[in-house]
């Protein structure tokens, strides 16, 4: 999600280094998919051009492993870009780490104008006490369930929009969803494939 | 060069023993015995409940006996000589019991040992600086042993490897992972050109005796013996019909209706047992039996696998000491231990299978000239068909075979990975070991290789920023050395995977049973479910526990277990088609009676089975409103309702075949049209449903149900995708791709934690070659599709008649097909096109 008047790309939920973490264990996941996540967050990066990044938690999986070295290489590369981490769940490496690479890190959640960036609505503070924003969060990885006639079925990781917030869905290809009920008036967008439908 | 049996000491000793007991061996068990002291190999036939364990552990005590005719009695300390397998856990007390009499009586030192899940640390170190003679194991603590430092030792003195209840173990992954616990028990004698070791299979009687057999003692080389215990028995079955079939219900009931029907047979008999074929079925039964005869309450218990193993050995218990009247269970009892007070079996719904039928009616009538009685309850009115194809099956012994599993990379991957831990292998030996086991006979060197790789690299990988650690290359052998990853697949060690369980405990303590985490995700606090036949209410999950209060709501949710629902096996298939020949033929005879009577007097029959005679109207209406198929015809219903345009077609094959079927079929008439289907099936049949007209008619049926393009049209139906996810779980917790956690510790490995799905996904976009992938592709076709399965239908269908007819109302058949709940999608149709259709316009 790009956010043109402050030049700044909204992310959440990328989990670098969980395929790592996952063979560092002797579990054998396909290491191509962190780097195709990671080439898909370059190609938004080229394409929208951004002068920084808003990472709504989340945005490494657990403990450094050498996957985080590729990160840090990546991040020289766009060492002009700023990045934005409000802290998740699962981002636990040491505030040193976050500093050498560039990243600011936000605890609980950070207001940029009339928004608020949070990781996880229900745990956040910040949005009881700034009730009057909206906030954008992750960490639950949207997915929507539409049914058909005929009894058909499907399934799609989503944007969800409701009235005071927004969840972002999952940047990562490896994770799960968790599916949401939206109510009247709320927005949900689809990621069906390669497009993007809006489905309320 | 053998020596008469007869002639040996330990012969009479034993034969003394048995005279002592008022006994004398049977033919089948002297026969067995000889073979033993002749150092062969083999498989006893022989039903449970006959001295069938007699038939073994005698043999090697007399083979002992006669080695140390002078001082068998005072010999302590002799090593490992009997290393018994079973595949139950609560079989081996019983089982050890009747050898711990045995080896008393006759006054000799044996000791006889138990390990499996249950036996605590202090058991197991004793066993480790002395191995009792006897060990009585299950296949997964048989690996743990292959697990620890220095195995090889154990194994040095081992005379006999019984594998108990081997037609249980046979065609699954527990058969495999017995399969090459054996390749290496070989493997380690055979260093020392040692050919001692004998490997006796007891099975019950399967239509494939010789290759379950040949499979045991493969590794071998030896031809082996089969020893028949002829002890037929007889069995009576005994439908319990509807009053009014016009009014049993056609679908969707679980035989509940007739639950007046069965009181009086369970107050008429000592012990009842009865089998359900769900465990969300066995739960409300449970229930109703009780409120329909309150006097019960004490005397009635529940036995499935997710009950508490306490109490399930409780009740296993009790229905061995007859003190229990009626038991309502699932297949969690359809194993091993003879519950001689039982006199009545009654089996609620199919049991899918002629083998399984019978063995749930050998449950009643334990002794050896008893009949076995079993009474069969249909849940619907057609399952009343079912039975007499099961009766005609019986008299023509039409059981079904147990076809073993070849080239499970998954156990295999587990196995190795094992070895790694203990001592380390040698890929060269244990190759040669494991192309020895009939499982892996066809692997290929190029495979082994690539198996090897995939452990030791971890797959697809960025070089430089990967720190993937299995196994470490060290003295020529290769070895697990990191001790987390070697216990935490210690701890994964097994081949039967389960649903993500959560267990449930009352507020106040006290363990109740384990639920699928699927079930309680969905409840609200408040709800009121049953489980174990208790009422409760769901209070909230903490730490990977549900905790519930008691309950005294009158109303509660069944939990739906996603588990083992078995297909409908081919022989039944086929005494179906040819059952409903006889009732066309019959149906054809009263017609023409009725037509010369004028028809006013009803109909006489000369039905061979009351259960079709029973069933006459159905069949009359069925005929009426569309069509009875006779052995060599296809029918196929086109209906229209307001969920949409249905297309039912009933092949007897069993919901397997069916659900690759329907599959195959939605694909290929969505060659023809853009269209979306989804699909339903059971065990007569299946069923397409459409929002739009489905073109299929006499034009074009032929080539929809053409052998042709078979393969690639399987690999096109995206189900077959659909298939393989639901087989990759388990493949990939086997194969050690997912983790499931520590009991009682899922919190600290969490960030380990992993959905099959996603993973399944995950590896088909980005490794599509991947090993355990392709396995559970094969998995499909092979077990899922029954692939041969599917082409002789399809070879049958083009060589039949096609009836399609246009019903204007829902027919018998197809109506348990309608309200299966079970469906699957298909469609040709865009993605961005179909969510467009749904939503509201």
């Amino acid at each position: 999600m790009f956010w043109e008047e402050e030049k700044a790309l909204i992310v959440a939920d990328l989990h670098f280094g969980k395929t790592g973490h996952f063979r560092k264990s002797g579990i054998a996941i396909p290491q191509t998919v962190y780097k195709e996540d990671l080439q898909r967050l370059i190609h938004q990066i080229q394409h929208f051009q951004p002068e920084k990044i808003i990472i709504a938690g989340d945005l490494f999986h657990s403990t450094e492993n050498k996957e985080l070295e590729m990160f840090q290489k990546w991040r020289k590369d766009f060492s002009l870009l700023k990045i934005h981490l409000i802290k998740g769940n699962h981002d636990i490496l040491s505030d040193d780490w976050y500093q050498n690479a560039g990243i600011e890190v936000h605890q609980q959640g950070w207001i940029v104008q009339d928004f608020c960036f949070c990781h996880d609505l229900i745990d956040s503070s910040l949005m009881t006490h700034h009730s009057s924003l909206y906030s954008f969060s992750g960490h639950i990885h949207p997915a929507i369930h539409l049914n058909g006639m005929s009894k058909q079925s499907l399934r799609f990781p989503c944007f969800y929009f409701a009235k005071k917030y927004a969840v972002l869905p999952a940047f990562s290809r490896f994770t799960g969803t968790h599916l949401i009920k939206p109510e009247k008036g709320e927005i949900v967008f689809a990621i069906a494939a390669e497009k993007i439908i809006q489905v309320t | 060069m053998s020596l008469p049996l007869e002639n040996t000491v330990g012969y009479r000793v034993i034969c003394d023993w048995l005279a002592s007991q008022q006994r004398q061996p049977f033919l089948f068990q002297q026969k067995t015995w000889q073979h033993i002291i002749n150092g062969e190999s083999g498989l006893v036939n022989a039903p449970t409940g006959c001295g069938k364990t007699y038939s073994i552990f005698l043999g090697a005590l007399i083979q002992f006996i006669n080695q140390h005719p002078e001082e068998y009695k005072n010999i302590k300390n002799s090593g490992l000589q009997l290393l018994w397998v079973t595949p139950l856990r609560a079989l081996a007390k019983d089982i050890a019991r009747a050898m711990e009499e045995v080896v008393s009586a006759l006054d000799m030192k044996w000791g006889i040992g138990i390990r499996n899940g249950d036996t605590d640390t202090a058991e197991r170190a004793r066993q480790k600086r002395q191995i009792p003679e006897v060990l009585i194991i299950t296949p997964e603590s048989l690996h743990l042993l292959l697990a620890q430092k220095g195995y090889a030792e154990l194994f040095s003195s081992l005379k006999i490897i019984a594998i108990d209840e081997w037609h249980e173990l046979l065609g699954s992954k527990r058969g495999v992972q017995v399969e090459l616990a054996i390749s290496r028990i070989v493997g380690t004698r055979h260093t020392n050109h040692d050919s001692t070791l004998m490997i006796w299979g007891i099975s019950a009687t399967i239509g494939n005796l010789e290759e379950a057999k040949d499979v045991l003692i493969n590794p071998l080389v030896k031809k082996g013996v089969i020893v028949k215990a002829d002890m037929k028995k007889a069995v009576e079955v005994e439908s319990i019909f509807p009053d009014e079939i016009e009014k049993y219900p056609w679908a969707g009931h679980l035989g509940i209706k007739l639950i007046d029907k069965v009181i009086p047979i369970i107050l008429q008999s000592k012990t009842t047992l009865i089998f359900i074929n769900t465990r969300g079925m066995s739960e409300t039964w449970y229930q109703k039996i009780l409120d329909a005869c309150p006097d019960l309450a004490g005397v009635i218990a529940l036995h499935h696998g997710s009950v508490d193993m306490e109490l399930r050995n409780w009740v296993e218990e009790n229905l061995h000491n007859g003190k229990l009247k009626v038991v309502i269970c699932t297949a969690s009892l359809d194993l091993g231990v003879d519950f001689r007070p039982v006199e009545t079996v009654i089996q609620v719904g199919s049991p899918k299978g002629v083998a399984r039928f019978l063995q749930r009616a050998g449950r009643s009538g334990h002794s050896f000239d008893a009949t076995s009685k079993i009474y069969f309850l249909p849940t619907h009115s057609l399952e009343l068909m079912e039975v007499a194809a099961l009766k005609k099956a019986i008299s023509e012994k039409i059981i079904e075979s147990r076809v073993p599993m070849l080239l499970c990379y998954d156990v295999l991957i587990q196995y190795l990975s094992t070895l790694a831990i203990s001592d380390g292998f040698s890929p060269d030996k244990i190759f040669e070991e494991i192309i020895a086991t009939h499982c892996y006979k066809e692997m290929t060197k190029e495979e082994w290789e690539r198996i090897i790789y995939f452990i030791s690299s971890g797959g697809n990988a960025l070089q430089q920023y990967d720190d993937y650690k299995k196994l470490e290359w060290e003295d020529e052998l290769f070895k697990i050395k990191n001790r987390r990853i070697a216990m935490r697949h210690r701890m994964n060690i097994g081949t039967i995977v389960s649903e993500s369980m959560l267990k449930v405990k009352f507020i106040s303590g006290g363990y109740v049973g384990v639920i699928e985490e699927y079930f309680i995700s969905r409840l609200q606090p408040g709800d009121v479910f049953t489980l174990a036949g208790r009422i409760l209410e769901f209070v909230t999950i903490k730490d990977m526990t549900a905790l519930v209060k008691k309950s005294s709501s009158k109303k509660s949710i069944v939990p739906s277990w996603q588990g083992g629902r078995m297909p409908l096996s081919a022989n039944l298939g086929f005494m179906l088609r040819k059952t409903l020949n006889t009732v066309k033929s019959e149906m054809s005879i009263i017609k023409q009676k009725n037509r010369k009577a004028n028809a006013s007097i009803s109909p006489v029959s000369h039905f061979m089975f009351h259960e079709l005679e029973a069933l006459f109207p159905l069949f009359e209406l069925q005929q009426q409103v569309s069509h009875v198929p006779k052995e060599n015809e296809l029918l196929i219903e086109q209906i229209e309702t307001k969920d949409g345009f249905h297309l039912f077609v009933y092949p007897f094959e069993g919901r397997l075949v069916h659900e690759a079927m329907a599959a195959i079929l939605a694909y290929r008439i969505s060659r023809i049209t853009s269209i979306t289907f989804s699909f339903a099936m059971n065990d007569y049949g299946f069923e397409l449903l459409s929002d739009q007209p489905i073109p299929v008619d006499d034009s074009n049926v032929y080539e929809l149900f053409s052998l042709e393009n078979l393969m690639n049209d399987i690999q096109r139906s995206i189900n077959s995708t659909e298939m393989a996810k639901r087989k990759f779980r388990n493949v990939a917790v086997i194969g050690g791709l997912i983790f499931q956690g520590f009991p009682g510790e899922q919190k600290k490995a969490r960030h380990l934690q992993n959905s099959a799905s996603l993973l399944f996904n995950v590896l088909s976009e980005y490794e599509p070659d991947n090993l355990l992938l392709r396995q559970s592709y094969s998995e499909v076709l092979e077990q899922q599709m029954e692939e041969s399965r599917l082409m002789d239908m399809l070879w049958r269908i083009q060589n039949s008649k096609i009836i399609i007819t246009f019903p204007q109302q829902l027919t018998p058949f197809c109506f348990p097909i309608k309200v299966d709940s079970l469906r699957e999608d298909l469609s040709s149709e865009k993605l961005e096109d179909r969510i467009r259709k749904m939503l509201p316009q």
